[in-house]
């Protein structure tokens, strides 16, 4: 096997210098070396969603990642979407409109609405559906996602 | 609609989990790590059916990094090497034989994943091929090949008087229940018409987001699990069983769980996993990937055959059922659903005759167990089918014709059962309205789209039988306090709705309360969260719990102020009597000193045991769904939208609204799935769609044009009127599709999913 690799990237505002080996899966590294179990690892191959992360602001499966192709970026997990113990308006939203069940996917999806409401404002119905379509819940229905959505874009906006 | 709620009930409240699940901060199970844990992985058989001549695990235990291996050679040697519910024919690990494709053959635990997949690799099994029976016909064919040379252990289950159960009575049958009610042929000879159809029901999986997963550690005598099970105390017990170990020793933990919809239901994987830890001699944890959540449990697949007598002026006279369920290789909780699935066929109506003979047949297939709606998404989907298909061939609307035959409210379900107690007439008259039956039904055909509209109505007894369910409230000096009771969090909301119900009898605020942590060594027994009986049957051990620890503290508050404890009334953590409030806090402090004191309520519930009831207790309630479906079909390509899906269930009253329609909106969409596309397909004895990129579930871009959750509230015997809703969105789905296919496009679909093949086979067939 080759070598380790120097990578350096930043997580939720702070930057990591870490040697990695080359197989390293980013969401282990998350998860396992950092300790942000808020990603989580559904199907393990990148259909699922509940790994979803960003990079620098785009959603990106964790469980296909390896941790050497994030040299030089900027990511986010659930961990460092509140700030000083607030809420994301997204957050608030799915907190207030139940927009979750056993939650396992919410991590992921949280984070993918996220990048949704960055590329457009006030997205119709037909958007969410299309944007949400990367990520799996099993157990709501979606209705109550997509109810929280609109109010986050609604949150957002102001 | 009935509006009895209180303000405390109308009000929203906020999930006391959400805050963890939005943060990242909740602790699954996939979350547990303890030092030195090792992980495990699992060798399956290649084979849908073979025998197991020699296993060679030498190479692989010589890899560096793995600690131990275990075959079917260590699970023989264990005091009871089996499992299943009532009949115990699951071995451990394969044994002499492998069953079907995704068998467990033999398990590694190394230092990391990696090595333990290396290692499967180092594994040289040899088998001597067996020929596969791969469905309910060939199994059923004679001089078909057996899957069990031996009755397994265990026996049938328990019901009521009168009321037949079997094990093993026929060659790759597993068990049989067998009802009657009058004289079912005497009396359909009877009738004006006699009509007999059959269906196809598919398997599909479960698909929770969190794997199965597990971890395991055995000290001494002393075997610990951190375990995704929703059932705690019933996988103590087959632990205890299985290791000969007491089960005082034996100590289950529960965290969040990330779905399960029953797949994570009894026993499984887990006694596996304690072998492992116990050879390995330290921690183990075995996730499984969704690919091998595929190969663990499905839902039933069946074939249903329905043979219905109707008068001419369209009441229902008699129905003799035949249930066939694709029970897969072992016996898992098929003996359980062959009861209920039989039990259910009759649907919510009247009927002078019954009978019904239904079975789980022994297939090469993945075991087939727990899916919410257990039974009853099967029975309703042919009962329903076929009611519609009668009104049609009658002439006569199918809402009408469900309208005479419905069970009115008090009237039993079966003699010896309890009665209806949701009005169903009165739920479909508001659906009906919400769709726009009356108005838009029969619309004309647009080019080659038509569109049509079809009604359901799913019922299944709620609760589980003769369910029982223990809990503890523990009041601390601050008036906070702790509900103890082991119906693990698992996405149906059982921490918010029984800590609601604790925090009413209290009367503290909702966030004065919290839900305990699950363990079997502290939390009071649970047989599981099941059969949607959280509100009503853990929910009432609570309620009893909280009101015991009013007692206590009124009594206690009473003697402080020299007065009767009928003298005072608990309010916010004070007491009042009369126009005077006193904090209890000082009260206590004052009192007891140091550290405080903890009232602790118990309480407890058990369904009555009722041999007169067919199953061996009336039903606690009746968890009906009412459906309306409309639909545009494609008659070019048979692709089949739904553009309305309007479904009704009974939370019998509300303990959280936002709750009750997540949960009939999440089963909706499961059925809707079903329905139309999701399905575990086999080629012969081989699942050609068991991973997660092939085996489609719905996404948000599946969902209905609209899509409507209607929650009425008729009334329970849970606590303040509350009962279970849990399934009832799985019930009628499926069948409201097909009768509005049916309505639009002049065809029957009798087999699920409704795909674009199907459904223009169909029309290409009846033109």
């Amino acid at each position: 096997m080759t070598a380790d690799i120097d990578i350096t990237v930043t997580i939720n505002r702070r930057t990591y210098r870490l040697n990695v080996p080359p197989n390293r899966i980013f969401a282990d590294l998350l998860r396992e070396d950092l300790l942000l179990t808020g990603c989580k690892i559904g199907c393990d191959q990148a259909v699922c969603g509940a790994c979803t992360v960003l990079v620098d602001g785009l959603p990106v499966t964790a469980c296909t990642t390896f941790a050497f192709e994030l040299d030089g970026t900027a990511v986010t997990t659930i961990e460092g979407l509140s700030e000083e113990g607030m809420l994301h308006p997204i957050q608030r939203t799915f907190l207030e409109h139940s927009a979750f069940q056993c939650g396992f996917c919410t991590p992921g999806m949280i984070l993918s609405v996220k990048a949704l409401l960055e590329h457009y404002s006030d997205p119709d119905e037909t958007t969410i559906r299309q944007w949400l379509d990367a990520n799996i819940c099993r157990c709501t229905g979606y209705q109550m996602i997509i109810e929280a959505v609109r109010a986050a874009a609604k949150a957002v906006a102001e | 609609m009935n509006e009895v709620g209180t303000s405390l009930f109308r009000s929203r409240v906020t999930a006391l989990d959400g805050p963890d699940k939005v943060t990242g901060a909740a602790r699954f199970t996939f979350d547990v790590i303890l030092r030195g844990m090792l992980h495990a992985k699992v060798l399956r058989s290649p084979h849908p059916h073979a025998r197991i001549v020699a296993i060679n695990t030498s190479r692989a235990e010589a890899l560096p990094g793995v600690v131990a291996v275990v075959t079917g050679a260590d699970a023989i040697k264990l005091p009871d090497p089996y499992y299943g519910v009532a009949i115990r024919d699951q071995p451990v690990l394969a044994i002499d034989r492998a069953r079907y494709i995704g068998d467990m053959i033999a398990a590694v635990a190394a230092v990391d994943e990696e090595t333990a997949y290396r290692a499967l690799a180092l594994i040289d099994v040899r088998y001597d091929l067996l020929l596969p029976v791969t469905t309910i016909e060939e199994a059923l064919a004679d001089g078909a090949p057996l899957l069990f040379d031996a009755p397994a252990a265990g026996a049938p289950i328990k019901l009521g008087d009168g009321v037949t159960s079997l094990k093993e009575p026929r060659p790759n049958v597993l068990c049989e229940f067998g009802y009657a009610k009058g004289d079912a042929d005497a009396v359909l000879a009877k009738s004006d018409h006699i009509f007999e159809d059959r269906f196809r029901f598919s398997r599909i999986n479960h698909f929770h987001l969190e794997p199965y997963v597990n971890v395991a550690r055995v000290t001494g005598e002393q075997i610990e699990l951190w375990s995704c099970n929703q059932d705690p105390f019933v996988l103590r017990g087959d632990i205890s069983r299985i290791f000969g170990r007491p089960a005082n020793n034996i100590r289950i933990n529960a965290s969040y769980i990330g779905g399960g919809f029953g797949g994570k239901s009894f026993c499984k994987m887990e006694p596996l996993l304690v072998l492992l830890a116990m050879k390995a001699g330290r921690p183990v944890r075995l996730c499984l990937s969704l690919d091998e959540g595929l190969l663990t449990l499905t839902k039933h697949a069946g074939i249903l055959t329905l043979k219905t007598g109707v008068t001419k002026d369209g009441r229902l006279t008699a129905r003799r059922s035949e249930v066939q369920l694709d029970g897969g290789a072992y016996s898992d909780a098929s003996a359980l659903t062959v009861v209920k699935t039989g039990y259910r066929i009759t649907g919510p109506y009247r009927w002078d005759a019954v009978a019904t003979r239904a079975y789980a047949v022994r297939t090469n297939t993945v075991p087939a167990g727990s899916f919410r709606g257990f039974g009853g998404t099967q029975a309703s989907f042919a009962s329903e089918s076929q009611i519609d298909m009668i009104a049609r061939r009658l002439g006569i609307d199918p809402y009408d014709f469900r309208r005479k035959n419905l069970l009115a409210v008090g009237e039993p379900f079966q003699p010896g059962d309890s009665a209806v107690d949701s009005d169903l007439g009165g739920g479909l008259d508001e659906i009906v309205e919400r769709l726009g039956y009356r108005q838009h039904r029969r619309s004309a055909a647009q080019g080659h789209k038509a569109r049509g509209m079809g009604l359901s109505i799913g019922i299944k007894d709620g609760g589980g039988t003769a369910n029982h369910a223990q809990a503890l409230v523990k009041v601390l000096p601050s008036g906070r306090a702790i509900v103890n009771a082991a119906a693990v969090e698992i996405g149906q909301g059982a921490t918010t709705a029984l800590s609601r119900i604790a925090a009413e009898t209290l009367k503290l605020p909702l966030d004065c309360v919290r839900y305990g942590a699950i363990d079997t060594d502290h939390t009071p027994l649970d047989n599981g969260t099941h059969a949607s009986c959280g509100t009503a049957v853990t929910g009432t051990a609570v309620m009893r719990a909280a009101t015991d620890a009013c007692g206590q503290i009124l009594e206690f508050a009473a003697e402080q102020l020299g007065c009767r404890a009928d003298e005072l009334q608990l309010d916010n953590w004070t007491v009042r009597r009369g126009n005077h409030a006193h904090p209890l806090e000082p009260m206590i402090v004052e009192h007891f000193g140091g550290a405080g004191f903890e009232f602790i309520g118990r309480g407890m519930v058990k369904v009555p045991n009722d041999p007169r009831a067919p199953l061996g207790a009336a039903s606690l309630f009746w968890m009906p769904s009412w459906v309306g479906a409309e639909v545009e079909v494609d008659r070019e390509t048979g692709k089949v939208r739904v553009l309305q899906l309007v479904v009704g269930a009974d939370s019998g009253r509300s303990v959280n609204s936002v709750a009750c329609r997540g949960q009939v909106e999440g089963a909706v969409l499961q059925a809707l799935g079903q329905s139309l596309f999701e399905e575990l397909r086999y080629q012969g004895g081989e699942p050609v769609n068991a991973t997660p990129l092939d085996y489609r579930v719905p996404h948000a871009a599946d969902l209905p044009d609209h899509y409507e959750a209607v929650i009425f509230e008729y009334g329970g015997p849970g606590p303040f009127g509350a009962k279970g809703i849990g399934e009832a969105g799985m019930l009628g789905v499926a069948s409201a599709i097909a009768n509005a296919i049916h309505d639009a496009v002049g065809v029957r679909l009798t087999e699920i999913p409704f795909t674009p093949e199907r459904v223009l086979a169909a029309i290409e067939a009846s033109s």
